[in-house]
């Protein structure tokens, strides 16, 4: 015997499902028509253009380089606001997060005051013969300065994640601090490290408004998108994005299986 | 050189909690810390491990001043609550962490036991097997003293008991002062040469277990450590008054001084002809013992007593308590 109530529940889940689906759609759907929209011969052919190959080499060698550099820096300031017992801890914090919230051109605009080639650094590097502005150098201090943070942040908590206690045990077994963070806090942290170096990859290589006021040339792969679209229209734009698609792909692939604790 | 562990007024504070100022000497021996939870046991245990600096005090160890030392140059032992294992170590590469060669490993798995356990990882073992390998970890730097803080308490009753009985032949053979951290005042009882019961971050009362448990110097310990009979009273020419109710007590003071009297309920017997008798408020069935609550006219006396008790002990039964005065302790 049907319940008289049970004809009136309404199922609020499929309800929600429904209208996140929407949402789900509206991330998918684009992709798909890209992939689309590009015949796969036209955009085989078109990524052995010149200009392609040079924004993809540039883009690789640069994000790589910035990544390096913000996991040579960003680990130690992750470290060390993960165990220093200081009241300043929020506040350094803030300066680490500020690149993430700040719109990227006027990132480029306060990097440009700083390394802009009539301050005096940007003048003596290039004096030096290594301009900071219109240079390789130019394309990773503007993805550094991005890009570094996602390191600080998720090592930070990766650190944070390894339980003291266990410093404290290799301490008391004889071992000094250094060996202690290469034998326990290193090897324990290595799935947040990876996540956030991953994350710092992704976004150095999607970078492009600090990057277009420091580096118009050489073209990074968002630079080379964008003056193919002003140039030759939206077809041009199509092969540079499609690769930048996968490897954003392939970061999601590096992310979900980093971000899983082998030994848990 | 003076062997073994001593601390001279070390002392620490942390926002509201004060620890110390301390004073303790620990020789080859096992001294057992015991106290409730945030009396800084193991604060105590991280100062003299060197994980926290005092504020106050010296830490010496065989006559060597520790002050400036970190904790990897101590030569101290650490044992923690959940082993602290090396979760992405094996068993065999958490003991020889510290180990000098494999020898060395092997002999301490066969010692701890552990020796079938060696390829396993930490979460696959069970809270008693966690304990063994850090224990045997934990030797393998030889130390020259060995702090644990309540390597027992998270385990199961039958194989905390069984790995307690087993440290107690284990300390026996280790001859380094030993720092025991507890809560429970049989473990404290069984492992400890000495007990210090620990409150609010100062030491109560240091003793064998047979002088803490039988003449308390305090209402705190004598509470803590299990004398549940504790009553405010005066002195009578025959014993201790307690609320119209006359305890038999050994004592010189003169008549008329207030006191407090301590009766362990273990030591309280119930028979048939006795000096005081009462009423079974209460029979609570333990298994191998009953917790009775007797009324003696107001008072009401915790007995814990062996069945078969020979009556049925139900609320409300009539019963004899007999007390030696001997047992009753005086503060």
């Amino acid at each position: 015997m049907a319940h008289p109530t049970a004809l009136r529940r309404f199922d609020w889940l499929t309800v929600a499902f429904a209208l996140g689906g929407l949402l789900l759609c509206y991330y998918l759907v684009p992709l798909v028509s890209l992939f689309l929209s590009a015949p796969p011969a036209a955009v085989a052919t078109s990524l052995t253009q010149p200009a392609v190959v040079n924004a993809t080499t540039t883009s690789l060698l640069s994000a790589a380089v910035s990544t390096l550099v913000a996991g040579v820096f960003g680990l130690p300031l992750a470290y060390w606001l993960a165990r220093a017992e200081t009241p300043w801890t929020g506040a350094i914090l803030a300066a680490v997060v500020l690149p993430l919230v700040l719109p990227p051109t006027v990132g480029g605009v306060v990097l440009l005051t700083v390394v802009g080639p009539n301050t005096l650094l940007g003048s003596s590097a290039a004096a030096a013969g290594l301009p900071l502005t219109r240079s390789f150098a130019g394309v990773v201090i503007a993805q550094t300065f991005v890009a570094s943070p996602f390191v600080v942040v998720t090592a930070k908590a990766a650190f944070e994640g390894v339980d003291r206690t266990l410093e404290h045990a290799s301490r008391s077994l004889g071992k000094g601090r250094v060996t202690t963070l290469r034998r326990v806090t290193l090897p324990l942290a290595t799935p947040g490290i990876l996540a956030g170096t991953t994350l710092a990859f992704a976004r150095a290589m999607g970078e492009f408004g600090a990057t277009m006021m420091l580096a118009y040339y050489p073209r990074t792969m968002p630079v080379q998108i964008w003056v193919s679209f002003i140039s030759l229209g939206l077809d041009a734009a199509y092969p540079v994005a499609i690769v930048l698609v996968v490897v954003s792909v392939l970061a999601l692939i590096v992310l979900n299986t980093a971000a899983s604790n082998p030994w848990q | 050189m003076t062997r073994g562990l001593r601390l001279d007024g070390v002392a620490k504070t942390y926002g509201d909690f004060e620890l110390g100022p301390v004073d303790l000497a620990v020789d080859d021996e096992v001294l057992a810390v015991l106290g409730p939870s945030g009396c800084g046991k193991t604060t105590l245990l991280s100062l003299v491990a060197g994980i926290v600096r005092p504020d106050a005090g010296t830490v010496v160890l065989d006559g060597r001043p520790l002050d400036d030392r970190p904790p990897e140059e101590r030569g101290i032992g650490l044992v923690f609550q959940d082993g602290a294992l090396f979760p992405h170590l094996t068993a065999r590469e958490n003991v020889a962490y510290a180990a000098t060669d494999r020898a060395q490993v092997a002999e301490l798995a066969s010692r701890l036991e552990i020796t079938s356990l060696l390829d396993r990882r930490p979460p696959s073992l069970s809270g008693g097997e966690r304990q063994r390998v850090a224990l045997a970890r934990a030797l393998a730097v030889d130390p020259d003293a060995l702090l644990l803080d309540e390597p027992l308490s998270s385990l199961d009753a039958p194989i905390r008991r069984r790995l307690r009985d087993e440290l107690h032949d284990l300390f026996a053979a280790l001859d380094i002062p030993i720092l025991y951290v507890t809560h429970d005042q049989r473990t404290a009882t069984v492992l400890g040469d000495r007990i210090a019961v620990f409150r609010d971050g100062a030491i109560e009362q240091v003793g064998t277990p047979a002088a803490v448990l039988n003449r308390p110097e305090s209402e705190f310990v004598a509470r803590f450590t299990g004398c549940e009979n504790v009553f405010a009273g005066t002195v009578v020419p025959d014993g201790v008054r307690v609320d119209g109710v006359t305890l038999p007590a050994e004592t010189a003071r003169p008549v008329g001084t207030a006191v407090t009297a301590c009766l362990r309920p273990s030591r309280v017997r119930l028979i048939d002809d006795a000096a005081l008798t009462g009423t079974v408020r209460r029979r609570l069935n333990e298994g191998d013992e009953y917790r009775v609550v007797v009324d003696l006219g107001g008072v009401g006396l915790i007995a814990q007593v062996r069945p078969p008790t020979g009556r049925a002990l139900a609320p409300g039964d009539a019963v004899g308590v007999s007390v030696s005065p001997t047992d009753v302790h005086l503060l």
